[in-house]
Formats: structure tokens, C-alpha cells, sequence
């Protein structure tokens, strides 16, 4: 049976703010889930809760179907949003001793950690003190950190952030090969454009309410039409403000995209492109992540 | 005792050898210390305990205290000895005579001071060699006595008693002689005594061995919890700031954390005192030093019996209160009221020792937990507690320590992950620490 961690009803009040409101939904073995939300949210208070490290007001959490409990939790990975690591303590013993708090022995803890650090493009700076290594390599161990013990759901909370685009690419594969290998794998990002690239589904929520979920292809497939125009020399999309149906749904790049409802007329699109200079591009396109985003935010 | 003292040292090094041997043949960590932290005996709690007993061990600081109290130690134990062994003076004696000769060996013999004498032709060659450094002291016949430089009131040295206990000699005979005292009225008054003055209660002085023990007691327990719970607070405090405590928390208990903090912290400790106790005992034998010669055991196993419960009952304040904080400054404000306990127990029960009586608040203190490690440890030195009275406290410090740490586990857990500024106790939502 593949895995599922389920979160019921979810509410957690802080003095005043609501910091989740209800906050329900799976996340299944074999994909890479992203968490999406503004700032304040409630993801990290979601990923808290996970691990017990948030007392929930109301709401469970459900590993395969019954309640989740601490023996569970030590089968899991956790990277939490402000990183956390001895920072005077070796990265090789510090990644073998983070593997025995979660049930390793000696001789398996320290394989574990020798061959991820090896996976991690660090194995060179295994006797290194943590607060030696530059912030990208940092990353790397606190990552190793989450999967040191092969964990069965994978946790991490801006896992990508301040990251190069080595370091993106690498973590991301490790992911992509952790769901593919039957793990639960969520992770929570405001780079919209990796998410869309890494995940197969994406939770979306604001003020602790889940306001979008479901695949990505079904995310951006569904809704109003897109289309995206370039016009030579024209970098604004005040052209198209008076279309009927027809709104501005980003401009970046030096390109427009549309959101044209039912009723819109493409050639309509056309006719006041052109009238502003030579049209370079125009094709329909499927929404972006970023655009689902808003517009989820936005109802 | 000594052999036993120094069998018990050759057994503990040969001990740690062979660990290092075997290690090295079985290709396991070198470290013996390393091979038994990673022994994983006691689960989560004992590799949390095995990880700050490593890191603390290899730590400078530690390092460099060890070393320094070691120090302190060696030379507490061996200076007094050698200080009292260069104990002589030369006396230069002008016109002296056999019978000036005899009182001036008296004196000295009184005050544990070898003397020797050198007869001098006159004042002027007296003055010579005084100014030379050949001699300390010129005796001018019964009349005078001549220093290189004038004591202090405060000196109370054995050449600067001499001086004056010979000086108030002579001149109780110039009074004598000038009173027309007869020889053996004059040795009647010399043999004169002071009048036995007794009191309802008995005196008490550190006279006795196991006082004296008790005194070293008292501060080694002051040193050593100052240190350690310190580490604690600190400890704690860096785990918060550093963030490591979130990873942490995602697979143990706080519990089981702050309690793999604790004794961790606690063996380091106790590896400490014990080793400055035996490194004194030993050099006290070898050097054959009379600071430790019969010194009590029985203190000494209080001593460490107090230091075990006071550090139990301290070290979960101070590892709640670490969880209070995330900087520096905010530390050092929650330092002084926790120290106001500890510092109020040590400075009643050094009063009670020094002046030879534990009075009744230091009675009352040895069954509070807090000043209990102080107070107690004064009153078996004293001699005025018996076993079931030292049983009764320390189980009333056990129940406490079981409290204290239930309530600190709350304030740690619901403290640690709180950042963003110091933590006040009234913001908490205290839940149970599992």
C-alpha cells in the first residue's frame, strides 16, 4: 500500500491571528507536492504540526489511515525554514549523529551519511565545521540532515531558497528521486517557476485555508483561456486594457499575457496588437503556476 | 590510604590504556571517550548525553578550566608544605648569652620556626650583614632588635611573629628586672596562663579534619555548579538560536532532550570534581602534604553526594531558563536571579564554617533544596548531622529535583521554539512535556 499523510481540519490560533483555519489535505506517496501560500499563510505552522513541533487546537493528522504518533514521526524528514545545525560540530558527525536520534546504527548512520554527502557533491568537506561552509553548502547538509535515515515523508520548508542554479538543480533531482522511489515528499517555495517544474501537484493556501490543490496539469489547464503577445519595442500592456474579456495577467520579459474569457475575441487581440507595431508572438498557452497563484489568491 | 589512593590511579590509567589498545586493534574510534558516547546504552537520551559529553570534553574552555583548577589544586595541596619547610630565620645576637640563646629557641619552637643563630662582634657588623640579606634579624643583648624593614600590623607570617613574641618577651623581663623580681618569682610569672573560659555550647573551630574538608567542600560544590549550570544555560540558549533544536525536536521529546542535556552536561561535571579530588589525595600521599593527611571520607563522599544533588536540582532551572533566551544580553538578566540561591547558601554555610558553629539558619538551609548541597555538606563536616537527618534532605531534594524538572520540561517545550526576542514565563501555554 503506497503511503498517505492526511491533514483533517487543521486550526491553530495564535493570540489573535488565525494561523490555520481548518487546513485539510493528502499528500500521497510518489509525488513532489509543492506548498504554496503567501508569506503568513500557515505553511511553516502546517509543517510544525506535522512533527509536533505546533500544538493544534483542533484538527488530526493521519500516517496511513490512523493517528500520526512519535514512532511514526522518526521515519520522517524535516528541513525547517530557519536552518538549524551545530554549527561548530563536523558535517559527518553531526549527519551520523542526527541518523542514530532516528533509529540508525553506528555502522548504518555513518554509510548513510558518507554516501549522501557523496549524492550531495560534499563528501570533500565531511570533517568540515558547519559554520565553515558557505551558505549553498550549508543547504546541502541541512538537506542530508532530512534524508540521512531514508525516511518515508520528506518535509522541507524553502528548501531552494538562496540556492544557485547547481545547488537547485541537485536538490531538486534528490526530489524528484524520492518520489519516485514511493516517498511523500512536500515542499514549500516562493520560486513558482521551479515548483511548477519539479511538482506534479501543489497546495495552495491563505490565511490557513486551502484556497487551490490538484496537479499542476490540471491547475493550468483549467480556467480562461491564455495567450501570450509580444509586440517589437513594446514593453507595457496598456493596449490591451480595453479589450472586452479580455485582462492583463502578467507582463514580464517584454511580453503580455491574457486571461480571455469565453466571450473574448482573439482576433480582436490581434487587431490592437498590431495597431501598436509588429507582432513577434501570439499563441495560446496554458495558465503558469504564478498565474494560478494569484488568481487563487485573489478569490 | 595512601596505597589505596594509589593503587585506585594506577588501576584508572591502566584502565584507560587498555581501551585505547583494544580500540586501535579492533579498528573501532580511536577515542576511548568516543567508543563509550557511542555505546548508545540509554537510547535518544543517552546519545544526546554521549554528544554534549564529547563536544565539552573536546572543547577549549574545558580544557583550559581543567588545567587552571588542576593547577590550583596542586599547588593548594603542595605550596603550604613547602612554605612551612623553608620556614627558618637567622639571628644575628649581639651580646648574647646561653639562657637569651635557650628563650629565643622557645619562641621559635612556639611559632614552628627553625632558628640559627650567629654571634656577632658588634652592632656595626650586625647592621653589615643585616643590610647583606646573611642574616633577618639583629638582637642587641636583651635590649633592642633590629628588622630590615618594619612589619606590618596585619603580617602575620612566622618570621614577623618571632619578632614580635621575642620583643614582648624581652620586655616583660626588663619589667620584671626593673621590679626587682627575684629568679623564681620571675619564673612563676613567666609560667603564668590564661584562665580557662568555657561556655554553655561547646566552641567549634576548624580544627578537626573533617571541617577542614567540609570548607574545601563547600567551595569545590560553589566552583563547580557555577561552572557547569552555566554550561547549561548557555548550552541550551545556542541550541534555541542556532535553530539546531527544531531539527532535534522533530524526532525526540523535549524530555528526552533536556535530559540528555543534563546528565550529559552533569557526567562532565562530576568527571571534573572527581578528578580534582583524587589529583589532590593523590598528591597529598606522594608529596606527603598534611592539607588532606586524614582527611575525612565520609565528607568527601558527601561533598560529591551534594554535588550530584545540587547540580540535579539546578541544571533543569537552568536549562528552562536557557529556553527563555536566544542572545547574550538576554541571558545575563536571568543569571542573577538564579544565582541569588546558590551564592546565599555558599556565603551562610562559609560563614557557619569560619566561625567554627553552623548556626541555626545554616541547620534550616541543609533541608531547603537550594542551599541544602551547602548547608548539609557544612553540617557533616561539623559533625552535627546524623545519617538520617543527611537521608531526609536528600530526599526532600530528590522529590524537588522530580518537580522542578517536571515544570522545567514544560517551560523548555513550550520556550524553545518561541523566537524572536526573550520569552516571558506569563506568555507560555505550559502543555505536558511529552
Amino acid at each position: 500500500m503506497d503511503h498517505v499523510l492526511a491533514l483533517k481540519g487543521l486550526t491553530r490560533t495564535f493570540g489573535t491571528v488565525q494561523a490555520l483555519d481548518g487546513l485539510s489535505f493528502d499528500i500521497p506517496a510518489g509525488q513532489v507536492i509543492g506548498f504554496l501560500g503567501p508569506n503568513g499563510a500557515g505553511k511553516t505552522t502546517t509543517m510544525r504540526a506535522i512533527f509536533g513541533l505546533t500544538d493544534l487546537d483542533r484538527g488530526t493528522i493521519l500516517w496511513n489511515g490512523a493517528p500520526l504518533g512519535a514512532a511514526d514521526r522518526r521515519h520522517f524528514g524535516y528541513m525547517p525554514e530557519e536552518r538549524g545545525l551545530y554549527p561548530s560540530m563536523q558535517v559527518g558527525e553531526q549527519l551520523v549523529y542526527l541518523a542514530r536520534l532516528h533509529g540508525l546504527s553506528a555502522a548504518d548512520a555513518a554509510s548513510q551519511a558518507a554516501a549522501w554527502l557523496e549524492h550531495l557533491d560534499i563528501a570533500d568537506r565531511t570533517a568540515s565545521k558547519v559554520e565553515s561552509l558557505s551558505h549553498g553548502n550549508q543547504q546541502r547538509v541541512q538537506l542530508a540532515s532530512a534524508l540521512v535515515h531514508n525516511p518515508d515523508v520528506l518535509i522541507l520548508d524553502e528548501p531552494l531558497a538562496g540556492l544557485d542554479p547547481t545547488g537547485i538543480d541537485i536538490i531538486g533531482n534528490i526530489l524528484v528521486e524520492q518520489a519516485r522511489a514511493g516517498k511523500c515528499v512536500l515542499f514549500s517555495s516562493h520560486q513558482l517557476d521551479l515548483v511548477e517544474d519539479l511538482c506534479e501537484s501543489v497546495a495552495i493556501i491563505d490565511h490557513g485555508r486551502l484556497v487551490a490543490s490538484g496537479t499542476v496539469d490540471a491547475l493550468t489547464t483549467q480556467g480562461a483561456r491564455r495567450m501570450v503577445v509580444r509586440i517589437d519595442s513594446v514593453r507595457d500592456g496598456v493596449w490591451a486594457q480595453a479589450i472586452p474579456g479580455v485582462t492583463i495577467s502578467e507582463i514580464s520579459g517584454g511580453e503580455v499575457r491574457l486571461a480571455l474569457s469565453d466571450t473574448a475575441d482573439s482576433d480582436a487581440v490581434l487587431d490592437a496588437a498590431r495597431s501598436r507595431g509588429t507582432v513577434t508572438k501570439f499563441v495560446f498557452e496554458r495558465r503558469r503556476l504564478s498565474e494560478v497563484f494569484r488568481e487563487a489568491m485573489q478569490s | 590510604m595512601k596505597l589505596l589512593i594509589i593503587a585506585a590511579a594506577a588501576i584508572l590509567v591502566t584502565g584507560i590504556r587498555l581501551l585505547i589498545s583494544r580500540s586501535r586493534r579492533s579498528g573501532a574510534p580511536s577515542h576511548p571517550l568516543r567508543m563509550l558516547t557511542q555505546l548508545n546504552l540509554f537510547g535518544e537520551i543517552g546519545l544526546i548525553a554521549g554528544r554534549e559529553i564529547r563536544e565539552r570534553f573536546r572543547s577549549r574552555m574545558f580544557r583550559s578550566i581543567s588545567v587552571v583548577l588542576l593547577l590550583l589544586v596542586g599547588a593548594a595541596v603542595i605550596l603550604p608544605g613547602t612554605q612551612s619547610a623553608s620556614q627558618s630565620q637567622t639571628i644575628g645576637l649581639v651580646a648574647g648569652t646561653r639562657t637569651l640563646e635557650n628563650e629565643l629557641h622557645a619562641v621559635a619552637a612556639h611559632l614552628h620556626l627553625t632558628i640559627t643563630i650567629v654571634n656577632e662582634a658588634d652592632m656595626a657588623s650586625a647592621r653589615t650583614d643585616l643590610a647583606a640579606g646573611s642574616i633577618d634579624m639583629v638582637l642587641n643583648g636583651t635590649t633592642s632588635i633590629l628588622v630590615k624593614a618594619p612589619f606590618s600590623a596585619t603580617d602575620t607570617s612566622s618570621a614577623a611573629s618571632f619578632v614580635r613574641d621575642t620583643a614582648t618577651l624581652l620586655g616583660e623581663q626588663h619589667a620584671y628586672a626593673d621590679a626587682k623580681l627575684t629568679p623564681e618569682q620571675m619564673h612563676v610569672l613567666s609560667q603564668a596562663s590564661p584562665l580557662p573560659i568555657t561556655s554553655l555550647t561547646a566552641k567549634k573551630s576548624i580544627t578537626t579534619t573533617g571541617e577542614a574538608t567540609a570548607l574545601i567542600g563547600v567551595v569545590l560544590i560553589f566552583i563547580v555548579l557555577g561552572q557547569y549550570l552555566s554550561w547549561t544555560l548557555m548550552g541550551v540558549m545556542e541550541e534555541k538560536s542556532s535553530r539546531v533544536v527544531e531539527v532535534l525536536l522533530a524526532t525526540v521529546r523535549p524530555i528526552q532532550l533536556l535530559a540528555g542535556k543534563v546528565i550529559g552536561i552533569g557526567v562532565v561535571a562530576l568527571t571534573q570534581a572527581i578528578s580534582l579530588v583524587v589529583v589532590a589525595l593523590v598528591l597529598s600521599a606522594i608529596t606527603g602534604s598534611k592539607v588532606l593527611s586524614g582527611s575525612a571520607p565520609t565528607v568527601i563522599l558527601v561533598t560529591l553526594l551534594w554535588l550530584i544533588l545540587g547540580y540535579a536540582f539546578y541544571s533543569w532551572v537552568y536549562a528552562a531558563a536557557g529556553s527563555l533566551a536566544e542572545r547574550q544580553d538576554q541571558v545575563q538578566s536571568l543569571v542573577l536571579p538564579l544565582s541569588a540561591p546558590l551564592i546565599f547558601g555558599y556565603i551562610v554555610s562559609l560563614i557557619g564554617v569560619s566561625t567554627g558553629s553552623p548556626s541555626l539558619l545554616v541547620t534550616i538551609l541543609a533541608y531547603i533544596p537550594p542551599t541544602a548541597p551547602f548547608a548539609m555538606t557544612t553540617l557533616v563536616g561539623f559533625g552535627v548531622a546524623s545519617w538520617w537527618q543527611v537521608l531526609i534532605s536528600v530526599m526532600i531534594s530528590l522529590i524537588s529535583t522530580v518537580l522542578v524538572a517536571l515544570l522545567a520540561a514544560r517551560i523548555y517545550r513550550a520556550a524553545v521554539l518561541q523566537t524572536g526576542g526573550r520569552v516571558h514565563l506569563r506568555e507560555l501555554r505550559l502543555r505536558s512535556p511529552h
